[in-house]
């Protein structure tokens, strides 16, 4: 306690460098090691994650883009439905009201037909029924050539109607 | 009070209770880092893996507090070996304490006559102790430390370290051979004192018997804490002495 050991001083500073090389070689030097390693090995993650970011960063854009092309194709394409289906609307139209015009022209003709074939027919039964009213008149009032005459005047009658 | 084994080989005083705690505090120092390292891994590291990355942790911003970050690294062992050594040694007399009884001179443990007519006839002899209860072993980690803040001193910043001991001005050149000479004497003293004084208030508060019981559990745990502050002041001392020697500060100097 009252006095200083100067033996005691050499063999702590011997014990105090021992130790510390000791623990240098053996302890701190592999824990040092190991700590290095795992700093490097979360760099290393980070920026393998910083990298996997931009990666997905620019396949995000490329999509955003891809969806703009997409959208803008099925916007053309149903531009381009939208008028061929006008045009196709208007070409039934067209020739429904073609169809619809040559029936009727169809029609009228029949009908001029029809209406000249009764005319006809018409005539011959009226210039019958008339010969057969006269000549009964007739036989029993005027001879045959005044009743001929008759006849004839009658007939040009009929015919100029 | 206690005396000390102390062995006289033809001159050369060999003090058992000293050598033999220092032994004690490096066998424990180094089971306790091998242990650290057993199982080492890099992503799964075990508890005591972390208990002493945590401390390294500790001891490297401990270190970064007082010099650039690029520096850290070289005092890293250095700063962690003296944390741990001081703070063992403080807490190996907490725990017990070896005393036998002697009334015969015996060479071997240095009992002289003189020794044991101061006791009158029977003498205390202490074997177990903090090693940094005993002022030889702090002055010899003091020495260590001092003897590296001057060699790197002259070493790395040879210019500036020879120059500083005559700043502000030449005639200011004792005061500064005082500051040099007082550091490595504060540092020797200071922990010898804190854990010497913590030894004999143990010792003391022992005289008290059973009655003595809640205050040595006070002061153990006391002591426990105060082994640990001075186990740290030793080891940031130690690197603020480092980094004045070895760091030139161009601002700090323009603003003295």
């Amino acid at each position: 306690m009252d006095k200083f050991i100067w033996e005691s001083t050499v063999f702590a500073i011997v014990a105090f460098l021992v130790l510390l090389w000791l623990l240098n070689k053996y302890a701190f030097g592999p824990l040092f090691a190991v700590m290095e390693k795992r700093r490097q090995l979360i760099q290393e993650q980070m920026s393998t994650a910083e990298t996997s970011r931009k990666a997905a960063e620019a396949s995000l854009d490329e999509q955003k883009v891809a969806l703009e092309q997409a959208r803008k194709e099925a916007y053309a394409i149903i531009d381009q439905a939208r008028s061929t289906s006008t045009k196709q609307a208007d070409e039934i139209v067209q020739s429904a009201k073609n169809e619809a015009a040559r029936l009727k022209d169809d029609a009228l003709k029949d009908i001029e037909s029809e209406k000249n074939k009764a005319i006809a027919a018409l005539r011959t039964e009226v210039g019958g029924i008339s010969v057969k009213i006269a000549s009964k008149i007739i036989e029993k009032q005027v001879d045959e050539k005044s009743q001929e005459q008759l006849v004839d005047q009658y007939l040009k009658e009929v015919g100029s109607k | 009070m206690h005396e000390f084994p102390v062995w006289d080989v033809g001159g050369f005083r060999i003090d058992f209770s000293t050598w033999g705690t220092i032994i004690v505090t490096m066998i424990i120092t180094f089971a306790l880092a091998r242990l650290a390292v057993r199982n080492l891994s890099v992503e799964n590291p075990s508890k005591m893996q972390n208990f002493m990355e945590w401390i390294i942790e500790f001891v490297h911003n401990t270190v970064a507090s007082t010099m650039p970050l690029e520096k850290v690294k070289r005092y890293l062992s250095l700063g962690l070996t003296l944390i741990l050594f001081i703070f063992i040694s403080n807490l190996l007399g907490l725990p017990f304490g070896v005393v036998f009884e002697y009334s015969e001179p015996n060479a071997f443990l240095g009992i002289t006559n003189e020794l044991l007519e101061k006791y009158h006839g029977h003498v205390h002899i202490a074997f177990w102790k903090s090693p940094t209860a005993d002022l030889s072993v702090t002055a010899g980690l003091a020495i260590v430390v001092i003897f590296l803040v001057h060699y790197l001193g002259l070493k790395e910043n040879r210019k500036h370290y020879l120059k500083h001991y005559f700043e502000p001005f030449p005639i200011f050149f004792p005061l500064n051979l005082i500051k040099e000479i007082s550091k490595p004497l504060t540092l020797a003293l200071r922990l010898y004192a804190n854990i010497f004084a913590g030894e004999v208030l143990i010792a003391t508060i022992l005289m008290l018997g059973l009655w003595g019981l809640p205050f040595l559990a006070a002061w153990q745990a006391f002591s426990i804490f105060v082994g640990g502050i001075q186990a740290f002041l030793f080891t940031i001392l130690t690197m603020v002495y480092i980094s004045q020697a070895t760091i030139h500060h161009h601002d700090e100097e323009e603003a003295h």
